[in-house]
Parts: structure tokens; sequence; C-alpha cells
């Protein structure tokens, strides 16, 4: 099998150095093409608008009466909550999957500005996570709305704040999946990665609400979780939240501070 | 040409490699040859700018590797066999690769074809044997077409045909002029495929010499004896002032070739039964010259 005595050798052309996009379609062909992609922007698009409409379908007649006690537009985002896992997931597999099968080197070795690889990572999953979490929000609420309508209580897109909390999922869904691949960067293990930000948005997040006084009532308002899903449905079941701009202000501060940490120690460390 | 210039690397109190300088000629193949944990490694993540040398410098072709802006198509690299995603094809491996440095796509089939694995190149990685993942590995670091080539212990978990094909590349490659450092611990595969030897241990440079030159250095022989009338053999060379080793029945001659030590017996009139040149093997050499850097040396010797 020795091919290559016989194999005549060229020089690649090199006429142009790579542009400032190669590093960004090196990473967007190395998102698409592992599995872990397809199925968690699947089983996002089944928890997110499978669950809303299966949930309005199944309250829709209780919620015309008007004895569940919970505002309408709350219901029409219902799956968010759960579709947030997959981008949290996905988020942190494109970093830990790197670290755990040693391909950083490559990544590396390939693109020695780290800066770059950073940047790329977080453009390809921030702009793929918000066309999703658009998506997978208007689907559901496409759905579960037609439910919402037989019974005479549905919301069109143009009522307050519907409009926004569909493009809302999808900003939060973006914002969730840097804040995961940040955490996943400082620890470089999925498992682990998992972990602390599943425990923050879903354990923590909802534990401080039962602290007392102000300091649990400005906890609830400031854990990541809380404040940034707030702008992913039109109208939230916890009336304690900040409202949907400031609170996501808020989370994309705390992110942009968790991704600044990440890339200082992701620039110094050795690979 | 790679270039190391007092290159240190140390991580807490261990230094792993200890104000190493060496330069990698192009045109020949060098070997980068030491004792597991010896450095060898840690030197090669510094070379491909992976690690940063705690002191000292690396160049490759006189720039630091980072400093490139399309590094794949400077140096090509075989760092370990599976710094790959299992669930990636090796196609879309090498397709991302290419991407990453401009390269155009038809180098990925052209690579593919080189290494022999177009067959399998949308099979995902993860199925692979040892010695495809290490072609793939060679297609990942000939993609750019490099002129300077860094395979890292390329012929490890390789059946014999494996090995022999890297040995061919890896000549193969320095006969068109590129720039080919090849680590191993073995010295034996080395000796068949190297032009040039850096021998290091405990993270220092123990030899950086031609492989000719290493052999004839370190290689030792001896004769070996037997005869009926033993003792009165050794003491007949001994008095000739040759070191003279009893080892059971045979004895073991330095400080002369068989032609001699037969003339002198011969001419006391006593008996041979046995006259043999023994060389020890490349590998021996090794181990003696490594013996005081080997980083866990087992307890038995």
């Amino acid at each position: 099998m020795s091919t290559v005595g016989t194999h005549a050798w060229t020089r690649v052309e090199t006429a142009a150095p790579p542009g400032a996009t190669a590093a960004l379609r090196a990473e967007w062909v190395k998102f698409w093409t592992v599995r872990s992609t397809p199925w968690s922007l699947a089983a996002m698009f089944l928890l997110g608008a499978g669950l809303t409409t299966l949930v309005c379908a199944l309250s829709a007649e209780a919620l015309a009466r008007g004895d569940v006690g919970e505002p309408v537009g709350a219901f029409v985002t219902w799956g968010i909550v759960f579709a947030q896992v997959t981008a949290v997931v996905l988020g942190a597999l494109v970093v830990t999957s790197e670290y755990g099968t040693g391909m950083i080197r490559a990544t590396l070795a390939a693109t020695p500005r780290r800066g770059a690889v950073l940047a790329a990572k977080a453009a390809v999953l921030a702009t793929t996570l918000f066309v999703a979490g658009t998506l997978t929000a208007l689907a559901g609420y496409l759905g579960g709305n037609w439910f919402l309508d037989r019974e005479g209580i549905g919301l069109a897109l143009t009522d307050d704040g519907v409009l926004r909390s569909m493009v809302g999922s999808g900003l939060y869904m973006a914002g969730l999946g840097l804040f995961a691949a940040a955490v996943g960067l400082l620890v470089r293990h999925t498992a682990a990665a998992l972990a602390i930000v599943l425990g923050l948005v879903f354990v923590v997040g909802n534990l401080v609400m039962v602290l007392p006084g102000a300091w649990g009532e400005w906890a609830t308002k400031l854990m990541p979780g809380n404040a940034g899903s707030a702008v992913a449905t039109p109208e939230s079941f916890n009336p304690l939240l900040l409202d949907p701009w400031v609170g996501f202000a808020v989370f994309l501060a705390e992110v942009a501070v968790v991704l600044a940490v990440a890339a200082a120690v992701f620039t110094r460390r050795d690979a | 040409m790679i270039s190391a210039h007092r290159l240190t690397k140390t991580y807490g109190d261990r230094t792993a490699v200890d104000g190493i300088s060496f330069t990698v000629e192009p045109g020949r193949v060098t070997g980068f040859l030491g004792p597991n944990g010896a450095g060898k490694s840690t030197t090669m993540r510094m070379v491909l700018g992976l690690d940063r040398p705690t002191s000292g410098s690396v160049t490759v072709n006189g720039r630091r590797y980072a400093d490139y802006p399309a590094p794949l198509r400077e140096v090509g690299a075989l760092l370990e066999a599976r710094a790959l995603h299992p669930g990636r094809s090796a196609r879309d491996h090498l397709r991302w690769l290419a991407a990453s440095n401009g390269i155009p796509r038809t180098r990925v089939d052209e690579v593919l074809d080189l290494v022999g694995i177009t067959a399998v190149a949308d099979q995902r990685v993860g199925r692979f044997s040892l010695g495809m993942g290490q072609r793939l590995g060679i297609a990942a670091a000939l993609i750019g077409d490099p002129p300077v080539v860094v395979l890292d212990e390329p012929v490890n978990g390789l059946d014999p045909e494996g090995i022999r094909w890297v040995r061919t590349l890896a000549r193969d490659l320095a006969t068109e002029g590129r720039t080919v450092f090849v680590s191993s611990h073995l010295m034996s595969e080395m000796a068949l495929t190297a032009d040039h030897l850096v021998v290091i241990g405990r993270g220092r440079v123990l030899a950086d010499c031609s492989t000719a030159e290493f052999v004839a250095q370190h290689a030792a022989s001896h004769v070996r004896v037997r005869s009926p009338q033993h003792d009165q053999v050794a003491t007949l060379l001994r008095h000739q002032g040759l070191d003279v080793a009893a080892h059971g029945g045979e004895l073991r001659v330095r400080g002369l070739d068989p032609a001699g030590v037969g003339e002198l017996v011969g001419r006391s009139g006593l008996l041979l039964h046995e006259l043999t040149l023994v060389r020890s093997s490349l590998e021996d050499a090794f181990m003696t010259l490594t013996a005081d850097s080997v980083e866990y040396a087992g307890a038995a010797r």
C-alpha cells in the first residue's frame, strides 16, 4: 500500500492567505459534522414546540373557563423551559467534546490565534441557537395557539409581547449556549459543565426563591436563568422577575463576564 | 528547518524540558529519540505553539509557529492518533482542517488517496483501527503540503506493513527536500528511518549526531570465548591487558577483535570451542545511554 513513492507531489496553491472567515468556516464544518448538533436541535424543537402545543391543547378549555389563574401568555411558550436544556447541552459540547477527544490540539494547531477560534465558535453557536430557538418558539406558538383560538382565547402575533417572546426565545437560547460554552471552556469536561450550568439555571435559580426578604427577591431576579428567560415568554408565570429586556440585559452581562474570564484563561493556558 | 534554543518547560517544580537546543535540517529524517517521559511530546507541543515555553524559544523556518497566518501550509503535524472527534467522518475531519487554512477542498481527496483510506473516508473515525487512525492523522499532517513535517510516535500501534509504510513515507518526504522530524521511543525503528538523531532523556539532549555516528559510538561489542581450559585462557588474556569478564562458561573479552584473540590463544597452545564477535544491539546502546534518565525505572533494575 505504499502509495507515496508513485505519487506526484505538487505544492498546494498558496497564493492567498486564508481570510478572516477561515476559522469561521472551519467551525461551521465541525459544528454540522457531528451528530450531537442535529440531535440537540431536533430535541429542542420537539420539546419547545411539541410540549407547548400539547400543554395548550390540554389546558385550553380550563384557561377559557378562567379557572387556571395563570396568564394565557405564559402558555404559548411553555415548552421553552424544557427546550433550554438542549441549548445548554449543545453549547457545552461545542467546547468540551474537543477537550474530551484531544481535538482541541488539532484545532489550535490549525488556528493558533485562540481569540479567533473562540470568536468563531461563539458566532456559529449563537447564530444557530438564535435561529433554532426563534423557529421553535414560533412553531410552538402556532401549534398551541391553534387550540387556544378554538376556545376563543388565542393571542395574535401582534399582541403585546408575543412577537418579542419569539425573537426573545432565540436570543435566550443563544445566550444560554454561550454561557454553557464559556463554562465548558473553564472546566473542560462535559459532565462538569452540564452540572454547573443546569444546576445554576434549574436548581439554584429556583432554590433562591425561598430565601427570605429582599435578599432572596434580588437573588431570584438576578440568577441567569431567571433574568434571561423573561424575554422568552409574553407573560411570565413568576411575577417577581425583572422586565423582559432589563432581565435579558442582566443575563447578557453575566454571560459576557463568564465568557471574558473563559477567554482570558483559554488564551493563556497550554492546550 | 526547526530551531530550538535553550527551550525549557516546567510544570510546577517538575522540569519536563530542560534548556534543550537543536536544529532539524531539511532534506533528511531527524529522529527524536528518548524513553517515555523524556520530554519529546512536550517539545513537539512547544514547536506547534500549543504549550508556551517557560523560557527559550523554538522557530520553524525562522518564525514562531503561531505567527504563521496559515500554519498547516508550513508545518504538518501528527500529534496523537486520537486528536479526532470519534463521531466525525475522516473526510469531514480533513474538510474542516482544509477550511481553517484556506486549502482547496480538492486537496482532501488527494491526501485521502495518498494514505490509502479513500474507501473508508465517509465512515466515522470512532470505528477506525489504530492503523487507520494513524493514516488519517498523517493525511491531516500533509493536507497543507507543508515543507516541514512533525510526526510524534507515528508507528505506535501499527502492524509491520504500516510501520514500513510510515518509514517509506518519512524517507520520501525528506527526499523531496522537506524537513522531517519523527519522535519515537524505539531505537531500532529510528535506526532504520532516521539519518540524524537527537536523543533526549529527562528533558536534556544526550546526543545530537548522525545515526551512523551514534551506532559507532554507542553500540559496544565484545568477543565471546569458550574453552575447555577456561581459567588458563582468562589468565592469558588478562595478562595481555584485555578486559575479560567471566559469565558462566563463557568469557567476554573487550579490547581486541576475534582474530587477535584467536591468535593469542593459539600461540599458547590452548584449545578454543567458540570465538564469536557479539555486537550489542542499538536498543542496548540506547538503554545504556538513557539508563540514568529514565523517569520511572523498574524497581528490579
